[in-house]
């Protein structure tokens, strides 16, 4: 069944049509991943889901309700949640705090963030700087507690945005085992990366977009193998003759 | 939950406890200092306290730089003196209609200029700031212009009215602590540091300025209100810039996001501008170097230096 269906969005940069008619559907309970060459209009598309940009033309609707345009707050309260690329922490709060904050946010109690907090700060690893501020954990330490503030209530959907980027493999093992986790227990994700084999590894479908547009959905891996999706990576003068070519990185 | 883990209410019970002792220390000083003069010097640095106190909410803490703290006194003050002089409200009432005159002023051009960001709030909290000083000064037929206008006064005594100004002060650090400490202080915070990821997580960002901007203005205007029956008279100099330079200096060298901070540089500064006078009129360029340096090298200000001694930690 269908949680998110995007159809048709379109947004212009000036004269640039960043995102053109752009369509898929995310599923309840899968791991989708959306990829693409640097530009390709990625993190545009997840900024129009997450309503930090206001589409042009076109719509996303949640499970039939058209929810196209909302603010970002509303569709946090429905538990449409986002990551960023550039960790979004509030720096001069204390990692815990920054996750009771979250919980608040979502409408919890006091009490009950903390509770939620605990449990999080031990399973993202984050228990030794629980108390230092946010602005002076690494780069990897705040990806961990965006994961932590995205999931201290339950979403509906996690846009993930290139949560592996130039973060240490331990911690990138402790991420993808915490979406492992939480996709078992039927979390629907939107996974952005760069990164194949976390791709290959985590996600059951892909969405490959190139210069704007879509350019092939399906399975992920024979998205990988897709001819389009090869040339857009690497070029066409790099696919060589012989194996047929693919994308996925054997790990 | 451990005790300790709710870091930011263990440091605000910390920074109260600090107040409420600075509070005490001010409650003492009558005992001690018994000139008119020096005494109403002392009453009007407590006025400057309760200004910095909600300059600090709305820049400390929402991280919403007004720049008409001194402005929104003034119509606080002007409420007071114009109920009073035209209609014979009594004080009773007058004091408390400034604070929602303020509050629904602030709402005003809260609604105007707060979905906006960066610099356009200072500019057009500045650009009020002026053309209120100047419509007041202006208007001699109803608010008597630059001449001013007599206020009735709350009683004689000038340490009945100390008094009369500490409560003012307590009452308004007991509001914003129990304000802080609750959801609104956390969301404050997290508009603060980081409005786009506040939205990302449910936050309703607008809103959350709204609120400290107006609670804010209706605690500038509690002051000026105050301040204008203690001295009988309300005049467009009340909302003059310099009065709001004074005190965001205060909150720099005190201490930001701080409530000892904001009452400890009220008083510091207020004093040392009194002990500058006697130098010529250069406290506003003392004051703008003092800022300078404290932002660049004391960023939690003075109470940051003190705070972190007595808790035994780093600055």
């Amino acid at each position: 069944m269908s949680l998110l269906t995007i159809e048709g969005l379109l947004r212009r940069f000036g004269g640039v049509a960043a995102v053109d008619d752009v369509s898929f559907e995310l599923r309840e309970g899968e791991i989708l991943g959306l990829i693409g060459p640097n530009g390709s209009g990625k993190t545009t598309v997840l900024n129009m889901l997450s309503g930090f940009l206001p589409p042009h033309a076109g719509k996303v609707l949640m499970r039939g309700e058209d929810i196209t345009g909302l603010p970002p707050d509303r569709l946090a309260q429905r538990g449409v949640l986002r990551m960023f690329q550039m960790t979004r922490v509030f720096a001069r709060m204390s990692a815990f705090d920054n996750l009771l904050a979250a919980g608040m946010a979502r409408g919890l109690s006091e009490a009950e963030s903390g509770k939620r907090a605990q449990a999080l700060v031990e399973e993202l690893t984050l228990e030794p700087v629980q108390y230092l501020d946010a602005g002076q954990l690494s780069g990897g330490q705040r990806k961990l507690l965006e994961f932590g503030m995205c999931f201290i209530e339950p979403p509906l959907v996690a846009m993930l945005d290139e949560p592996f980027a130039a973060v240490h493999p331990v911690m990138r093992e402790v991420m993808a085992q915490f979406i492992r986790s939480r996709h078992a227990q039927g979390f629907t994700f939107l996974l952005v990366s760069h990164d194949m084999p976390i791709i290959v590894d985590l996600c059951q479908r892909a969405v490959c977009m190139n210069a704007g547009r879509v350019i092939a959905a399906g399975d992920i891996h024979s998205v990988l193998k897709n001819h389009d999706v090869i040339e857009a990576y690497l070029g066409e003068s790099q696919q060589g003759e012989g194996e047929p070519p693919s994308l996925e990185v054997h790990r | 939950m451990k005790p300790t883990a709710n870091l930011w209410q263990h440091r605000l019970r910390f920074d109260m406890r600090a107040a409420l002792v600075i509070c005490g220390l001010i409650a003492l000083v009558p005992l001690f200092v018994t000139g008119p003069y020096a005494l109403g010097i002392i009453l009007v640095s407590v006025y400057f306290a309760i200004l910095a106190l909600a300059w600090n909410l709305l820049a400390g803490y929402t991280g919403q730089f007004s720049l008409a703290p001194a402005a929104f006194a003034m119509i606080g003050g002007y409420t007071t003196a114009l109920l009073d002089f035209y209609w014979k409200v009594p004080l009773a009432l007058g004091i408390p209609a400034a604070v929602v005159v303020a509050a629904l002023f602030g709402l005003f051009l809260g609604k105007l200029v707060l979905n906006l960001s960066g610099p356009y709030l200072s500019l057009t909290t500045l650009a009020f700031a002026e053309i209120a000083r100047v419509v007041i000064g202006n208007s001699h037929e109803f608010t008597r212009g630059d001449q001013g206008m007599h206020v009735a006064t709350l009683m004689q005594s000038r340490v009945g009215y100390y008094y009369v100004f500490l409560a003012a002060l307590v009452a308004v650090l007991v509001f914003l602590y129990w304000l802080l400490k609750g959801r609104l202080g956390r969301f404050m915070m997290a508009v603060r540091d980081d409005p786009v990821g506040a939205e990302s997580r449910g936050i309703d960002v607008v809103r959350t300025k709204m609120i400290a901007f107006c609670v804010s203005c209706a605690i500038c205007g509690l002051a000026g209100s105050l301040y204008g029956t203690f001295s009988q008279l309300v005049s467009p100099e009340l909302g003059l810039l310099q009065q709001t330079g004074l005190v965001l200096s205060m909150v720099v060298i005190g201490g930001t996001s701080s409530l000892s901070g904001a009452i400890l540089g009220a008083i510091l500064v207020y004093l040392g501008s009194e002990w500058l006078r006697g130098f010529g009129d250069i406290q506003i360029i003392v004051f703008a170097l003092l800022v300078i340096l404290f932002a660049r090298y004391v960023p939690g200000g003075l109470w940051g230096l003190i705070a972190a001694r007595l808790q035994g930690r780093k600055p």
